[in-house]
């Protein structure tokens, strides 16, 4: 049967495109082709029943979990123990926060996503209890400057600290894992 | 039917090199796929040496020497299923790897720890 031989020729092909390709999303979508291709030549080896189950869990399943994993990495969760009427994180028309600006540069250069939420975290019920939280901001009542803690073994706040190391009203603060951010 | 296990075996070797020199987990974790979709290939091709019906019996295909061998088909779709789970598995450690050290490339990861 030619047909086999072609559909395998088709699906190494598809095998160096995924290796090769620099975007992940791009590769999720030839894998879900490949899983295709896959299908159809289970049926022309007389496994009708294999066809149908890589139909729906290959092409169907399997890059749905792919999506969902790339979109929760993409994520900078910050959680600010400061007042909203503190001009720190604040983002209107007329005035943009230096620390807003700062973190949304930061995370603008590394592609992530920047999510703020106010108040206390112990507050937050719900979906937020289980994050991961990356980013805790404070306003240390002795001298007026803000505290920014994050974890010890991230290389984002190694590259925070780097950039932070000459503003005198910004301080960063690594911390092992185990310890209580607060 | 020999020259479909020579292009599934290259299929192997080519996602396995891919794996050795991938600097993504997720790419990492998707080649795994591609080497578990060639080794149900070969698998497949086993069973069906010689063979030409669809392992069903029916009005088309009563005579059961012409079927193919439906043991591997069997020890197959147990493998697609386990499959997907451990997909989900492995996907779901790198999005804990990402948030403890905020990188996925594979030669950071190792100079981080040392």
């Amino acid at each position: 049967m030619i047909i086999i031989y072609m559909l395998q020729i088709l699906l190494i092909f598809l095998s160096i495109y995924i290796i090769s390709s620099k975007n992940n999303l791009k590769a999720i979508i030839f894998f879900s082709i490949f899983s295709l291709v896959t299908a159809s030549l289970y049926y022309f080896l007389k496994a009708p029943d294999l066809a149908l189950a890589e139909v729906a869990i290959g092409s169907a399943i399997t890059p749905l979990i792919y999506i969902i994993a790339i979109s929760k990495q993409r994520e900078f969760l910050v959680v600010s123990h400061i007042s909203k009427r503190d001009s720190f994180l604040l983002n209107t028309k007329d005035t943009v926060g230096k620390g807003y600006k700062l973190l949304d540069d930061f995370t603008k250069h590394y592609n992530l996503k920047l999510v703020i939420n106010h108040g206390k975290y112990d507050e937050l019920k719900g979906i937020f209890r289980s994050r991961n939280i990356d980013l805790v901001i404070e306003k240390s009542k002795k001298n007026g400057r803000y505290i920014l803690k994050g974890k010890k073994t991230s290389i984002l706040m190694n590259k925070l600290a780097q950039l932070t190391i000459t503003d005198d009203d910004i301080e960063v603060i690594t911390i092992e894992e185990g310890e209580i951010y607060d | 039917m020999k020259i479909s296990f020579i292009l599934a075996f290259i299929l192997l070797c080519i996602s396995i090199y891919g794996i050795s020199v991938s600097k993504n987990i997720i790419k990492s974790i998707m080649l795994y796929n591609i080497i578990q979709s060639s080794v149900i290939i070969i698998f497949l091709n086993f069973g069906s040496i010689g063979a030409s019906d669809i392992p069903i019996i029916s009005e088309l295909s009563e005579n059961t020497a012409n079927m193919v061998d439906p043991l591997p088909q069997a020890l197959m779709i147990t493998a697609i299923v386990i499959g997907a789970a451990i997909t989900a598995l492995g996907l779901m450690l790198s999005i804990k790897i990402f948030h403890y050290y905020g990188t996925l490339n594979w030669k950071d990861l190792i100079e981080r720890e040392g």
